[in-house]
């Protein structure tokens, strides 16, 4: 129990030191963010199709964002 | 009426504030060209005078602040191979100019400046080719992506320089416009040199701004003109500002690649846009399209008008 | 004199959501103005339908499972940056999985799930119920919008069939942004019922295998679980080239969450043979059990990182429930802006899991007469200590048309412990985790519409 809580924290932890080192980047500096690529879900065709195998194949599954559909995976 | 293109509207330093129908006019010389601001509205006349003073000292600090021919400004600093800290503004401009960079694939670039040595666009005739070994060796102090530029810091290679020209007027149009629309006037026009803005609050109310696109080898003479309520102009190239060598005339937009002006390039091109800036930056694109000119206006799908020899 | 009058802006606004360069412009002079970049002027109507579509080849290297996977996805923007998404995945399966029995010196025979017929297993190979042939029909849709200007909220539905599974889920997000859209805080919560309903019945726990034809031990026609995703997440603009995610997520599942297929054999407690039972070539076999309550928490890093051209992207998982299964992944991606409309982006991705407290390779027969099972035991490989690696490359091209292809060449491999503990004699001789490889190809195409 202490595992789990230490582990959160950790997430926490690091959650917050990487907004606190962060520059502030004003909107007219968002020029190569705004690229296609740099979406979070550029590639959501190849993740959602990967991740139905490796859902299949392995213990673990999710984190990134919703899974989006169970399957039976046998 | 307005023109638009290289004018000669006034050539005085100094700012003139007159009234007109229902408003004032203001006039004065600034980044090389005839500045004219009109502004309509129900103001008091002090408040009137007072914000085309306000304009008039924005565009003055925008030429002190950008003009590639004074000692004295941070162009200068910026063009002696120093690491220089740059402001917000310049910041600003400077990723502009990188944008632009880019989208061109290195057409438009800052540093072409230096290429002007060789090149007098007067309209005079002359026999003289350049020194081809000379442009060649210039072309190594040209290139934006040498430039070290990691915001705030800005550092150019030796023997090399920045011009803002390219961009500064334009830019002094939409901050002196958009100064003014705040301010709640019935109709605006800023017309520096012939890169202009205009502004109208309640377009049932008021009758358009009429503008007139210049001819070719005729200045003076608006032969075709545009009426709008809202939006801006900006003209590239110009019809007098050209070079003929050997009976070949040769158009004032350089490629910064080749040291050469852009073959079959329009003598002009004038495009309508939301803001001046982009206006200027468009009509330059096509410019630098050479022959291309028009097929690209027509693929951005921008109303234009291209003039050519 | 010729007279031009401009009075209607619109297909100069309309324009510029058609068009990338200029858009591009636009955005970079309103950025050197100051002007907010949505434009009120930005024309109201519907955008172009975004299609993507893409098929994938997934094949295990010694003819276990191979499958084919179409897709297409359909995006649309209804104008104020609201967004309708759908996607239609179809899957097709074809192959042999695992039961979870150990091989043996001799040959095996075993029921299939319906409890009709039978099939053999030649000595030394790893037992596969070679039955599967299944189709997945998988449909999911979402719209997402603005609530205020700094709240996004979105809603979506996702539903999928096979011939022994259902599913349905219904999901909601919330996403704030902070700090001039520096930072954006996500909210996400998701709730999916399942029916399973398979082949033959719901075995009972611990159930013996039947021989071929013959009743088999069956508890239920269907049984059903739910599971609930709670997710929350941050994104942070490091700086102009930097993006990191940080995300928190759990995931509680309740109901029947044993495979129904998997099975495990029963080995002499001293010898380590394989416990025969009546028929021929027939051992002892007997159907799993899981505990019906899992809770998987996770902690997701990620960032990408935009070079000029180029652009890195790396992620890290690390994944604990209270299965004692713990897993790391990650995942990075180079792409590579050889040309201004190529792409070459190699993938490498590592995977390592623990163990689940109740996986065991076999049961021992001392446990099984003296009635001292374990309260749960599974012999299923994906609840073993293994690890995988995924290497491979992608390379997209984008058309003068504005259209864009692809092509997607991928290497999966796992591999486990061959001898795990709880094996005694004979059985720790034979192979339990042999070496999986499988081939992953796609190819795809978007295009607008």
């Amino acid at each position: 129990m202490v595992k789990k809580y230490a582990a959160f924290l950790f997430a926490l932890a690091t959650c917050f030191s990487l907004v606190a080192c962060a520059t502030h980047v004003e909107p007219w500096e968002k020029g190569l963010l705004a690229k296609p690529d740099m979406a979070l879900d550029a590639n959501h065709i190849d993740e959602a199709l990967d991740d139905h195998i490796y859902f299949s194949k392995e213990a673990s599954s999710g984190g990134r964002s919703f899974g989006g559909g169970g399957c039976g995976c046998n | 009426m307005v023109k638009a293109g290289d004018g000669d509207v006034l050539s005085s330093q100094k700012l003139t504030i007159t009234p007109i129908q229902a408003g004032y006019q203001a006039l004065f010389f600034a980044m090389g060209s005839p500045c004219e601001i009109q502004i309509r509205s129900v103001l008091p006349p002090e408040r009137s005078r007072q914000l085309l003073v306000d304009c008039y000292h924005e565009a003055s600090r925008i030429e002190k602040k950008y003009s590639r021919y004074r000692c004295d400004n941070l162009v200068s600093q910026m063009n002696s191979a120093t690491r220089v800290q740059v402001d917000e503004e310049t910041h600003r401009l400077l990723d502009y100019a990188d944008h632009c960079y880019r989208a061109s694939s290195g057409l438009f670039d800052i540093t072409s400046g230096v290429l002007r040595r060789f090149w007098r666009f007067d309209g005079n005739s002359t026999t003289l080719e350049p020194d081809e070994s000379a442009i060649q060796d210039v072309l190594s102090c040209i290139g934006w992506d040498r430039v070290y530029w990691e915001a705030p810091w800005f550092q150019l290679p030796p023997q090399m320089e920045i011009d803002f020209g390219g961009i500064a007027k334009e830019y002094a149009v939409d901050r002196v416009a958009l100064y003014l629309k705040d301010r709640d006037l019935d109709q605006i026009l800023v017309n520096f040199g012939g890169d202009l803005a205009v502004y109208t609050s309640d377009s049932q109310r008021y009758e358009p701004w009429t503008v007139g696109i210049e001819q070719p080898h005729a200045h003076g003479q608006a032969a075709q003109s545009v009426s709008l309520y809202n939006g801006a102009l900006a003209t590239s190239g110009s019809t007098h500002r050209y070079c003929r060598i050997n009976d070949r005339i040769y158009g004032h937009i350089l490629n910064p690649k080749t040291g050469y002006p852009v073959e079959d390039a329009p003598l002009s091109v004038t495009t309508f846009s939301d803001t001046c800036t982009q206006a200027g930056m468009l009509s330059t694109f096509a410019m630098l399209h050479g022959r291309a000119a028009e097929p690209f206006l027509q693929a951005q799908q921008v109303p234009s008008w291209v003039i050519r020899p | 004199m010729q007279l031009i009058t401009i009075t209607d802006f619109s297909g100069v606004t309309s324009a510029r959501k058609s068009n990338g360069f200029k858009q591009e412009l636009t955005f970079a002079t309103a950025a050197l103005l100051g002007l907010s970049v949505a434009a009120p002027s930005v024309a109201e109507e519907p955008g172009p339908w975004k299609i993507e579509t893409a098929g994938l080849v997934y094949s295990e290297s010694d003819s276990r499972v191979s499958a084919f996977e179409p897709v297409v996805s359909a995006k649309k923007e209804f104008g104020e940056d609201r967004v309708f998404n759908a996607k239609l995945v179809l899957d097709s399966l074809t192959g042999a999985t695992p039961t979870g029995a150990l091989s043996s010196d001799n040959v095996q025979t075993f029921t299939r799930p319906s409890g009709q017929g039978s099939y053999t297993i030649q000595p030394d190979e790893l037992p596969i119920d070679d039955t599967f042939k299944d189709t997945r029909v998988a449909f999911s849709a979402g719209w997402l919008q603005p609530l205020t200007s700094t709240l996004k909220g979105g809603v979506g539905v996702n539903v999928s069939a096979e011939h022994d599974f259902r599913s349905l889920g219904l999901n909601g997000n919330l996403s704030k942004d902070f700090n001039q859209r520096n930072t954006t805080l996500n909210l996400g919560l998701g709730f999916e019922s399942d029916t399973i309903n398979p082949e033959g019945g719901v075995p009972v726990a611990f159930a013996e295998m039947q021989p071929a034809n013959s009743t088999p031990t069956r508890q239920a026609e269907d049984d059903d679980k739910t599971v609930v995703d709670t997710l929350i997440g941050i994104t942070q603009v490091v700086n102009k080239r930097t993006l990191m995610q940080f995300n928190y997520s759990v995931s509680q599942a309740d109901g029947y969450l044993t495979d129904p297929y998997k099975i495990l054999s029963v080995i002499d407690d001293a010898t380590g043979l394989l416990v025969s039972s009546t028929g021929v070539n027939r051992y002892t076999n007997l159907y799993e059990n899981r505990p019906d309550k899992r809770t998987k928490q996770s902690v997701y890093w990620r960032t990408k990182y935009r070079f000029d051209r180029d652009m890195f992207d790396v992620s890290y998982r690390y994944l604990w429930d209270d299965w004692d299964i713990r897993s790391h992944t990650i995942d990075t991606r180079y792409q590579w802006r050889f040309a201004p409309n190529q792409y070459l982006e190699p993938h490498f991705r590592y995977y390592q899991q623990s163990e689940a407290e109740f996986y065991r390779p076999a049961l021992l027969n001392s446990d099984v007469t003296n009635n001292t099972l374990p309260e749960f035991a599974s012999a299923d490989l994906r609840l073993a200590d293994f690890s995988a690696i995924t290497f491979g490359a992608k390379y997209a091209h984008r058309m003068a048309s504005g259209s864009e292809w692809h092509l997607r060449l991928e290497w999966y491999q796992q591999s486990g412990e061959s001898s795990p503990d709880g094996l005694v004699g004979a059985a720790k001789d034979q192979d339990v985790f042999p070496t999986l490889s499988s081939v992953i190809f796609q190819a795809g195409y978007a295009f607008e519409w």
